[in-house]
């Protein structure tokens, strides 16, 4: 037997207890920590732990063009995934999914045996091969909606557009930049799970629906956009040109309205296309403007009054700056400001920037946001190089005076001298004009944004009718268009290589507004190293003629410039000579003379009659109908003239169309033709004096 | 000598109610954490019957005078190590450790039962012991565990050779060894331990430990580095459970993490787990309280030991309980290695239940015999 125990150690005994409590209180914080504490935050990942999500993606935003045309939507497809814990047979599952996929069996078998609670086998497969798989009715295989993008007009706009790519996401273009607005959120469907992996039969089952992404507006017009890539192509080819570049803008509001490229792709099938041909030059690459810029400079000497209208340069040929000759294209000889626009003189503009000075050149250059993004809602905007004050010398600055050293994006150029159209006011350019939700209603509008107040209103008209006049009678006569005054300049820059000129590659451009009373587009087209013809006139004026030939002509806009038969009656008049009484050879020969045609009506010889009579005035080429002897007492039948339909014709109409039917007019008031006598359908002699009334339109 | 009368009269009706009320509060969590698993009445069957086996063994242990036992001290010690030997020579490794006896339809794990026998000879050695102040002293103490513990820890089972020491500790203590140098030397101990597995971590020295049993020390320190997908996957999936029990629990078998089997063990060594989940933190204080009563009552015991035997024994049941109680619970709030500690009493598993049953038992008994016999 052992000794009964001391009091010592029943005191130990105490402390023994009260160690023993301390440690339950230990365990008693710890377990507050946890279950109080961090409660919340466990409770959530028992849920995270216990519950799978199958993703159901959200519906990517559709793009349409501005007046509400589709130029990319998203159409669902299906996409097979696997959730390897509940796969059965996992050899056989792989080896009936890779022969129905045409997938590799290893690879296949490698993703149904990860270990992961969801791993995708395939993505957006053909309906006929999901609708095999899910008749296959494969443990643990299952499918879910996914929109895949496509892009209905194809190679249309591609540039603009951009691509996305499998994963609902976008890669370039507007599709990478309105990323987030057309994404969407993506929903899920949530599946209660054991920890073995099998679904619980009265598990929860939540369906979190998916948000659909917004839809964008462009300022894009499919059909401007056509034309535009039509006329680019065609220049292109026609040329053989290695690249080209077309945009068409809103000089009012800076939307833009085209923007083309070639050599371009097909964003439904981006991957077979070479990267290259997915850059939009129009916005990333700063290149030469050449001539195309000197509008600018010429709005810049005027404004600063370092030049005005009336002065006269003189173009020997060449300038000698800081004892270098800087050659013209032509030895223009004396022209006044307006012709040195209309025949691109170099010369002529090298003493503007000269006269305007390196600082005012600089500031000026700053203002047209040509040293600046303009910040156009696209990815990747460059921007051109224009020297700083301190880095120009005389030499830079008289070259920069038309358009060479400096570079600048197209649409740096083409926003610059649309400000010339917005009465001197520099908008930014921009693509997406709303935002969409998805029941179509409005979330968001972008509005035009002026930058700033570039030149004076009266400077930027000024610069603009001599714009016209380089259309009309300079180097821009191929863009003259029937109807429209087009305010234009063409532009040949030499490329720069490596530091020099490189003779035989150019970069031939043509910029065009119109119509130039009430300017609604601004077209400029770049064709990069054509072969054969080079000057930008000939290569680049055609197309932007026939862009806004066809886009006048799309979007109704009236004609402020007369057509053919207006032209003509807008020529100097010829007075109509006195040839009755002469033999019907010398009359001939003296209309002939005057510019006349002449119609001989009879078999005699000598003319008896004559209309117009003698002393008319007629336009150049108007027939004269001469009456010969045998028929002269009275006018034959089909001598006779059908008076024709005058009423709501202008003055101008009504003595076109008289004059061409040999009918004299008589004018009473002034205006458009209300009434007529002879009533149009009346049958007259040629020379019948129709009485037309005119009233002004306002009046009725 | 003994009447009936006498014998009922002393018998400590606290601790026995606070230990059944334990054990069927066991079961009732034990129903919870297996209703997921098929025949899901075999375990709460078996647990029954455990319970009832240990409510025997009990009143078996009440009817033997505990001083039979320090008399009979050497043959106990003889026949444990016997019993531990027994197990390495004869048993079939089952999940890689050789740790059960089998007979027919029952496993028992003998170094359960060798913790009672190390109590019963550590706490006689100690009576004996005229002296212990040195460090000299302590020697034959140590050499005494550390025969059984070697057997054990080869089978291998670091949880239970563990628990022995924490005996051992437990007991020098209440036999008056000095506070100071027991302090110093579970410090001590401990600052070795922590130190070699340092070692070995970074200069490979040779430990007499498996990788899994040294990434399951030290997973409590870092949760998520240790092999997330097997130790760590233990720790984490229990904090998950216990913390997404909040204040009042998800109720009585609604335990999501429980059910869906997401709790490894859940029904054994992650019990705790369980109750936390489901009681949540209330029900877990609660079932600690409990806890802390049956060690009270224990302690109350040894300190009304009629002798020093009794006192150690007594010292050496609480010790074990409550050694027990602190690194299961802890090891599943992750402030503790993960050992493989049965949680006593609420854990199934018959050997671990009928341990403790004969540790309450020896508890009663000393209890029963507190007073000296007086004619």
């Amino acid at each position: 037997m052992s000794s009964p125990p001391g009091v010592a150690l029943r005191r130990r005994i105490l402390f023994l207890f009260f160690s023993t409590l301390l440690a339950v209180l230990v365990l008693v914080m710890r377990l507050a920590w946890i279950q109080v504490a961090l409660g919340e935050e466990l409770r959530a990942r028992a849920e995270e732990d216990r519950t799978r999500s199958m993703p159901v993606q959200a519906r990517r935003g559709t793009i349409f063009d501005r007046r509400g045309r589709e130029l990319a939507i998203s159409v669902n497809v299906d996409s097979v995934f696997a959730v390897p814990a509940e796969i059965e047979d996992a050899e056989a599952t792989a080896a009936k999914l890779a022969s129905t996929l045409g997938m590799d069996y290893g690879k296949v078998l490698d993703r149904l045996t990860r270990r992961a609670a969801f791993v995708w086998i395939k993505r957006q497969i053909d309906p006929e091969v999901a609708a095999e798989l899910q008749a296959a009715d494969l443990p643990g295989i299952g499918f879910t909606q996914e929109s895949r993008r496509y892009y209905p007009k194809g190679s249309l706009a591609s540039h603009v557009l951009g691509i996305a790519g499998i994963d609902n996401q976008g890669l370039e273009g507007v599709e990478v930049v309105y990323d987030e607005e057309l994404r969407g959120t993506p929903g899920k469907i949530i599946i209660e799970y054991d920890a073995r992996g099998r679904e619980l039969p009265q598990a929860v089952h939540r369906y979190v629906p998916p948000v659909d992404g917004q839809s964008l507006v462009l300022t894009i017009d499919e059909v401007i956009q056509f034309i535009t890539e039509r006329e680019l192509e065609k220049a292109v080819i026609e040329h053989q040109a290695l690249r080209g570049v077309a945009i068409v803008m809103d000089p009012r509001t800076g939307e833009i309205l085209a923007m083309a490229n070639r050599p371009d792709y097909d964003p439904n099938h981006y991957q077979d296309y070479p990267v290259e041909n997915r850059r939009n030059l129009a916005v990333t690459d700063a290149l030469p403007p050449g001539s195309t810029f000197k509008p600018l400079t010429v709005a810049m000497a005027v404004e600063e009054g370092v030049a005005s209208w009336g002065d006269t340069f003189h173009c020997p040929g060449n300038i000698v700056i800081t004892g270098v000759s800087v050659s013209c294209w032509k030895s223009h000889g004396t022209l006044d400001l307006e012709g040195a626009l209309e025949q691109s003189c170099n010369v002529a503009m090298a003493n503007l920037a000269l006269r305007l000075g390196a600082e005012s050149f600089f500031r000026y250059a700053e203002a047209f946001n040509l040293t600046n993004r303009l910040g156009i809602d696209f990815p990747g905007e460059g921007k051109g190089s224009v020297p700083t004050p301190a880095q120009m010398r005389p030499l830079d600055l008289g070259v920069m005076g038309f358009g060479q050293t400096l570079t600048m994006t197209p649409l740096q150029l083409l926003s610059a001298i649309a400000a010339l159209a917005n009465d001197g006011v520099l908008m930014k350019p921009y693509l997406v004009k709303q935002l969409l939700g998805p029941e179509g209603e409005v979330l968001q509008t972008f509005s035009p944004t002026p930058l700033r107040q570039v030149v004076s209103e009266k400077t930027a008209r000024e610069v603009l009718q001599a714009m016209v006049a380089v259309v009309e009678e300079g180097t821009g006569r191929n863009a003259r268009v029937e109807g429209y005054t087009v305010a234009g300049k063409t532009g040949t820059a030499q490329k720069v290589v490596a530091g020099g000129y490189e003779r035989g590659r150019y970069l031939s451009s043509f910029v065009g507004i119109a119509p130039a009373s009430d300017p609604r587009i601004a077209v400029l087209v770049m064709i990069d190293e054509p072969k054969g013809t080079y000057y930008g006139g000939q290569v680049a004026a055609p197309a932007v003629a026939a862009i806004i030939r066809d886009t006048m002509r799309y979007l109704d806009v009236p004609p402020d410039a007369s057509t053919a038969e207006e032209r003509a009656s807008e020529e100097p008049l010829v007075k109509v000579p006195l040839v009755i009484n002469l033999s019907v050879e010398d009359a001939t020969m003296e209309l002939r003379r005057q510019g006349l045609g002449v119609d001989v009506r009879g078999g005699g010889g000598v003319v008896v009659d004559q209309v117009p009579p003698a002393g008319a005035a007629v336009v150049r080429g108007t027939k004269v109908v001469l009456s010969t002897s045998v028929r002269s007492a009275s006018p034959s039948d089909n001598a006779m003239v059908t008076v024709p339909e005058l009423i709501g014709k202008s003055m101008r109409e009504v003595a076109a169309v008289l004059g061409a039917l040999g009918l004299r007019l008589e004018v009473v008031g002034s205006g458009i033709a209300v009434n007529q006598y002879p009533e149009a359908g009346e049958r007259v002699p040629p020379a019948t004096t129709i009485r037309v009334e005119f009233q002004p339109p306002a009046d009725r | 000598m003994w009447t009936r009368k006498r014998l009922v009269r002393n018998i400590d009706f606290t601790l026995l109610g606070l230990v059944v009320l334990i054990m069927v509060v066991g079961l009732v969590i034990i129903g919870s954490a297996t209703q997921a698993q098929k025949g899901n009445t075999h375990y709460i069957t078996m647990q029954g019957i455990w319970i009832l086996l240990g409510l025997s063994a009990i009143l078996i242990v009440l009817t033997i005078d505990y001083t039979e036992f320090y008399r009979l001290s050497y043959l106990l010690y003889v026949l444990n190590l016997l019993m531990l030997l027994a197990v390495l020579l004869i048993s079939e490794p089952i999940q890689g450790s050789q740790r059960w006896l089998v007979f027919g339809p029952v496993r028992i794990q003998p170094s359960e039962i060798a913790k009672i026998f190390v109590i019963l000879t550590l706490a006689a050695h100690l009576a004996r012991k005229r002296e212990l102040k040195s460090w000299f002293d302590l020697v034959p103490a140590f050499i005494h565990v550390s025969l059984p513990m070697l057997l054990i820890l080869r089978q291998p089972d670091l949880g239970t050779a563990m628990v022995l020491l924490g005996i051992l500790m437990g007991m020098l203590f209440i036999a008056g060894f000095p506070l100071r140098r027991l302090a110093l030397l579970v410090f001590g101990g401990l600052a070795l331990a922590v130190g070699s597995i340092w070692a070995h971590l970074r200069f490979g020295l040779w430990l007499p430990l498996k990788d899994y049993q040294i990434d399951r020390l030290l997973v409590f320190i870092d949760p998520e580095g240790v092999n997330p997908l097997t130790t760590g996957y233990h720790l984490r999936q229990s904090k998950i459970a216990i913390g997404s029990g909040g204040a009042l629990g998800k109720g009585l078998f609604q335990g999501t993490q429980n059910n869906l089997n997401f709790l490894p063990e859940q029904h054994t060594d992650f019990i705790f787990s369980v109750v936390g989940e489901e009681l949540g933190f209330v029900g877990a204080c609660a079932i600690l309280l409990v806890y802390l009563l049956i060690l009270w009552r224990g302690m109350v015991i040894a300190a009304s030991a009629k002798d020093r035997y009794g006192m150690l024994v007594a010292a050496g049941v609480v010790t074990m309980i409550a050694f027990q109680v602190f690194v299961n619970v802890g090891m599943t709030v992750g402030i503790m290695p993960i050992t493989g500690l049965p949680l006593p009493f609420v854990s199934y598993g018959g050997s671990s239940l009928l341990t403790n049953a004969i540790g309450i038992g020896l508890l009663l008994n000393i209890y029963l015999r507190r007073h000296k016999i007086r004619f």
